[in-house]
């Protein structure tokens, strides 16, 4: 029996921890993260945020699906579809730069939303759980470049 | 679909409509100054304060933890501060009426000897009985002004306490569910405005937070000038005297004023046979109130509120015009915030891609709801 028995997480928080982005982040470290996300209930077909809109936040699926599509010369192409527990929009954390696909809910949906100031806040405030969400971040960003880099190999 | 919307400018419209509501909220606020006032109170402990939560944050406290602590050891050092110097208070409090005769005697010897000067070069003015006729008038308020403007003020500034008390409090709730109110309110914006609201708040705390931080180094720039000033001209407790006018000067053009007689009745009182030492007040502050109004105020609070400086003196006059010493206290802050939210709006309202997105969220919901009909 420990001494300081581990607290038991709320079912809300369960689902946190097991989103990969807070994987890593203590039962503390997830309260923090939960006091700034912003739930919003999307019904099917609705419009999340468009390609080309100024990025102000991230997105964490809760529950349902949400379509990710981009604008081509042949028309609207499907990039990927995210079920629960994925995240999107991650590039808003980073830069200023607009967004790079058009997110709609595919079916009814639960999203978190992260604010980018939020997150530049963290850094003040909470360095040790910021890092570990860039780092999470990277590990991300990494994994979808290796993964375009396969798809379509140097010529 | 791709939808590239083009950073937009505000147009005339915007900024007519920013103008107008900051004028009605001035008329507003003036009907409620007993809430405005420790509201605006706390906002400054909020943000002098905050800086301490976040670094207890850094350190792993959270933060309702941090709020409590921070909030706590303030009023403590307030309350501290208080009953340190309360018998310091006490006493000067007896002496208040004294004190201020002796300083009122000192400024009108002051202004007989200059007009019996005047009156000695300039014999229009001695035929006219200037001097007589500014010692009766002077009598007259001097004798009067305990009753007249002394005992009211401190009866006023008494009422005012209870109200006053509030801005501790109000600057802890601030600090501990800051978060929780702007989640809060962001419930209520409809979806396809959400991103853009989650950055107006953030830019409406930032006006916020860089008024009062301006304000802050404003008051500093002031005290630091005219303490110097003082200190140069030979002035006693220079710096004291710096800190006061630089506080009452929180109250633009008739804080300013008010410090500058404070400074003349003490010159004048403190050195009446040398009557350079007040004029050299009064140089002084013409000075610093050039200074601070033209250099000062536009590079620190201007600046901050990313203002004109023309506006921020137009804007200046129009809050006196309106709402007086409250409007002159007021309408920067308020023009600021006002000024993020219309163009956050007046963008929002002309970006026809939001709200058709929002247009179509609502039939979508609404198709949901008479689905089984």
């Amino acid at each position: 029996m420990s001494l300081f028995p581990r607290k038991k997480l709320t079912p809300h928080l369960q689902q946190l921890a097991q989103i990969p982005l807070f994987s890593t982040l203590s039962h503390a470290g997830l309260i923090v993260v939960e006091g700034l996300l912003h739930e919003r209930e999307y019904v099917a077909g609705e419009v999340v945020f468009d390609e080309g809109e100024e990025a102000q936040a991230l997105y964490i699926v809760l529950s349902g699906r949400v379509l990710i599509s981009k604008q081509t010369s042949s028309g609207l192409q499907r990039i990927a579809e995210l079920g629960p527990g994925q995240f999107f929009g991650d590039m808003a954390l980073l830069d200023n730069s607009p967004r790079s696909a058009q997110a709609r809910a595919a079916e009814n949906c639960v999203l978190a939303a992260f604010f980018r100031e939020d997150f530049i806040g963290l850094l003040e405030t909470h360095a040790a759980i910021a890092s570990k969400l860039s780092l999470q971040l990277a590990r991300h960003l990494g994994n979808r470049l290796r993964e375009a880099l396969q798809a379509r190999p140097f010529e | 679909m791709q939808f590239v919307s083009r950073p937009s400018s505000s147009g005339p419209l915007v900024w007519a409509s920013i103008f107008a509501a900051t004028c009605l909220l001035l008329f507003a606020f003036q009907k409620i100054l007993w809430l405005v006032v420790p509201f605006l109170l706390a906002c400054v402990i909020y943000y002098a304060l905050y800086p301490l939560a976040q670094r207890l944050m850094l350190a792993g406290v959270s933060q309702e933890q941090a709020a409590a602590w921070v909030a706590g050891s303030f009023t403590l050092v307030l309350a501290g501060l208080l009953v340190l110097f309360s018998p310091w208070l006490t006493t000067k409090g007896v002496m208040l009426q004294e004190l201020v005769d002796h300083y009122l005697d000192g400024g009108q010897e002051f202004l007989e000897r200059t007009l019996s000067n005047i009156e000695s070069t300039m014999p229009f003015f001695s035929n006219a009985h200037l001097s007589d006729k500014v010692h009766a008038s002077l009598t007259s308020f001097t004798d009067n002004f305990a009753q007249a403007y002394l005992f009211p003020f401190l009866m006023t500034a008494a009422s005012w306490l209870p109200s006053l008390l509030l801005a501790p409090l109000l600057s802890f709730f601030m600090l501990r569910d800051g978060q929780k109110f702007k989640r809060f309110l962001l419930q209520a914006v409809p979806n396809a405005f959400f991103e853009r609201t989650l950055h107006l708040v953030h830019e409406v705390n930032q006006t916020a937070k860089a008024y009062f931080h301006g304000m802050m180094v404003l008051t500093v720039l002031d005290a630091l000038t005219l303490g110097i000033g003082l200190w140069l001209l030979g002035m006693t407790s220079p710096l004291a005297l710096g800190i006061i006018t630089a506080v009452l000067a929180w109250v633009p053009f008739v804080g300013s004023v008010v410090g500058c007689i404070l400074v003349v009745l003490v010159a004048a009182t403190d050195f009446p046979t040398q009557p350079g030492m007040a004029y050299g007040a009064i140089g002084l502050f013409i000075v610093a109130r050039m200074l601070d109004d033209f250099l000062y105020m536009p590079m620190t609070v201007g600046r901050k509120l990313k203002m004109h400086p023309l506006t921020t003196v137009l804007l200046i006059f129009i809050g006196g015009a309106i709402a007086g010493i409250t409007g002159l206290m007021l309408v920067l802050p308020l023009a600021g915030i006002v000024m993020v939210f219309g163009q956050t709006i007046g963008g929002a309202m002309t970006d026809m891609r939001l709200r058709a997105r929002h247009i179509h969220a609502v039939k979508l919901r609404r198709d949901i709801a008479n689905r089984d009909l």
